[in-house]
């Protein structure tokens, strides 16, 4: 549905995104990872056809964005920017209407209306969006962004600044255009909230450091582990454990932390050896690093220059 | 067309929720209009003097006359009519200066808000915006123009010599209110448009903008000093010079349109 191919682009001497490539499928939420000044905001703006790329393309469909496509593409694709930009004078009634017309949509008051309903606003519509507070500002952005049902949604930042509540409704909704078989691109510094809902992370940095699902870049970096809590002090069990040819065991309390090459087949036996040696188990689970940690390991992999060369490979 | 309407109409709208933009102009318009009431009506009315006794003003009035115009008003009548038909030009200055605020704001105005983003990732062309921006400035000057001559022409039938307000119903007069005028607007606020897609506050663009009315001001210098004489010929290809100015001015303004210096440079 949306695809990024050797996608380059600079600014002058300074190389803003290089080689990214990558292709996305319908219902897939990608994420978009990197500092400030990764290239994250100037891909977003490549795949809505803002900005054209210095080499490489973006394919939305089967079609590829050009100079000549983008204005008729940009009819598939919604954009939130990052910061809702709705005109403050206007109401939200008037901010969608104007969308909706820009769109070319055939019903624009029945589109605005619809969409009002489906993002909670309909009491709000007549409402100064200067009188919005600011989850409902980035609601109607977010509305305003998919007023004309693209394909690909390209959010920047969707829930930058908002408060527990009101980022979990915008979770909800991109869940929900997920259900309906949009392509959505995120690019967020919220990593807990990546990990929650993105199907593949990709980390940049200018270039492409790593992309993948979560747990893969997890598996991938820091290996498979296994927690297991016990009731007695942990410290006990890791000469236990040593025996039966696990060297890698953190402790911490009353919990034990194990790698494993392969979860499946160790979790039986190192359950077995423990009971065996009078462990009284609380639990046992794979262990998953989290996402901020695979993203630090990764950038600081990437600052160093042998390690970045390693990554690439 | 429906995409430019849209823009047009969402320009509207935001006028109306800020009317403040256009007081300017209209306090602009009213002093303007006053200027000739005081010239030809109230100081010679203070001074118990006829305008018609200036030997200035009657040379001028002849060289008028010469054209065959206001035959048949008596002498007060017509240089009151010759005075009210020579601040005309002014006049239509004014709502243009107004308006200048709303177009030199147009595109700097969307990017600081930091609406203009949104705005260009729908389908919207570069002339669409454009157009949209200059057409959401120029219908408020058009009908400011509009008002402002309705007002002055009933003010010159109410307070002047009786007959003096055919000066504004003659075809010069009204091919500088309604041709002249506004393609001069429209010119001016393109060219405020243009900077306003250009430079980084709206300041710079009003004031490169302003610029343009110095043709009219030199118009209106040149015209009451006897140099110059707008007659419905030269104004019909002043305003067909000023249609071809304008279609160059929407080619030059798509042209210095450049979305990707928008977006990334300015702050």
């Amino acid at each position: 549905m949306l695809s990024a191919s050797q996608l380059t682009r600079r600014f002058g001497e300074r190389v803003a995104v290089d080689d990214l490539t990558f292709e996305l499928v319908p219902g897939e939420i990608f994420a978009l990872l990197g500092p400030n000044g990764a290239g994250k905001t100037t891909t977003l703006r490549m795949l809505a056809g803002l900005i054209a790329p210095s080499s490489g393309s973006v394919g939305v469909g089967s079609e590829i964005l050009t100079r000549d496509t983008a204005p008729r593409l940009r009819s598939r694709i919604g954009l939130l920017t990052e910061a809702p930009g709705l005109w403050e004078r206007l109401t939200v009634r008037q901010n969608l209407l104007v969308y909706a017309r820009l769109h070319g949509l055939p019903d624009p008051p029945r589109a605005v209306d619809e969409a009002l309903e489906a993002f909670g606003l309909r009491d709000r519509g007549g409402d100064l969006a200067a009188e919005l507070s600011k989850g409902l500002r980035q609601r109607a952005a977010l509305a305003r962004a998919l007023l004309h049902r693209p394909d690909v949604v390209l959010l920047d930042e969707p829930t930058a600044g908002l408060d527990p509540a009101s980022a979990r409704d915008v979770r909800a909704l991109v869940q929900q255009l997920r259900s309906e078989r949009r392509t959505i691109v995120i690019s967020s510094h919220n990593l807990d909230e990546v990990e929650r809902m993105a199907d593949r992370v990709a980390v940049m940095r200018a270039r492409l450091v790593a992309l993948d699902t979560p747990a893969a870049l997890h598996a991938r970096l820091f290996g498979a582990r296994v927690r297991i809590a016990v009731r007695q002090p942990a410290a006990a069990f890791v000469e236990v454990l040593a025996r039966a040819g696990f060297a890698d065991v953190q402790v911490q309390d009353r919990t034990l932390s194990v790698a494993v090459d392969d979860e499946e087949s160790a979790t039986p036996v190192l359950v077995r050896r423990l009971v065996e040696a009078g462990a009284d188990l609380l639990s046992v689970a794979r262990e998953q690093a989290r996402l901020e940690d695979v993203y630090l390991h990764l950038l600081d992999s990437e600052a160093a220059p042998d390690a970045a060369r390693a990554d690439r490979r | 067309m429906s995409r430019l309407l849209a823009l047009v109409g969402k320009e509207m709208a935001d006028l109306r929720r800020n009317p403040a933009l256009v007081f300017p102009a209209i306090l602009a318009g009213s002093l303007s209009m006053l200027l000739p009431f005081v010239v030809a009506v109230l100081v010679p009315s203070l001074a118990g003097e006829r305008l018609s006794d200036s030997s200035d003003i009657a040379i001028a009035l002849e060289r008028y006359r010469e054209h065959g115009a206001l035959g048949g008003l008596d002498p007060e009548a017509a240089a009151q009519a010759w005075i009210f038909q020579q601040f005309l030009v002014l006049l239509v200055l004014t709502p243009v200066t107004g308006a200048m605020a709303i177009a030199a704001a147009s595109i700097v105005g969307e990017k600081q808000a930091r609406t203009l983003e949104p705005l260009l990732a729908t389908p919207l062309s570069t002339f669409e915006l454009l157009a949209g921006k200059v057409l959401g400035a120029f219908l408020p000057a058009l009908a400011l123009t509009a008002a402002t001559y309705v007002v002055y022409l009933a003010g010159v039938a109410a307070l002047a010599e009786s007959g003096a307000f055919r000066a504004l119903l003659l075809p010069a007069s009204l091919a500088v209110t309604f041709l002249l005028g506004p393609l001069l607007s429209l010119a001016a606020l393109q060219l405020a448009v243009c900077v306003s897609s250009r430079v980084n506050d709206a300041r710079s663009a009003q004031q490169i903008g302003v610029l343009v009315v110095l043709p009219l001001t030199a118009a209106f210098v040149l015209q009451i000093t006897g140099m110059l004489r707008l007659t419905v010929p030269l104004l019909g290809a002043a305003a067909l010079v000023l249609v071809g100015v304008n279609a160059g001015l929407m080619l030059l303004g798509i042209r210095l349109f450049d979305r990707e210096s928008i977006l990334t440079r300015w702050k």
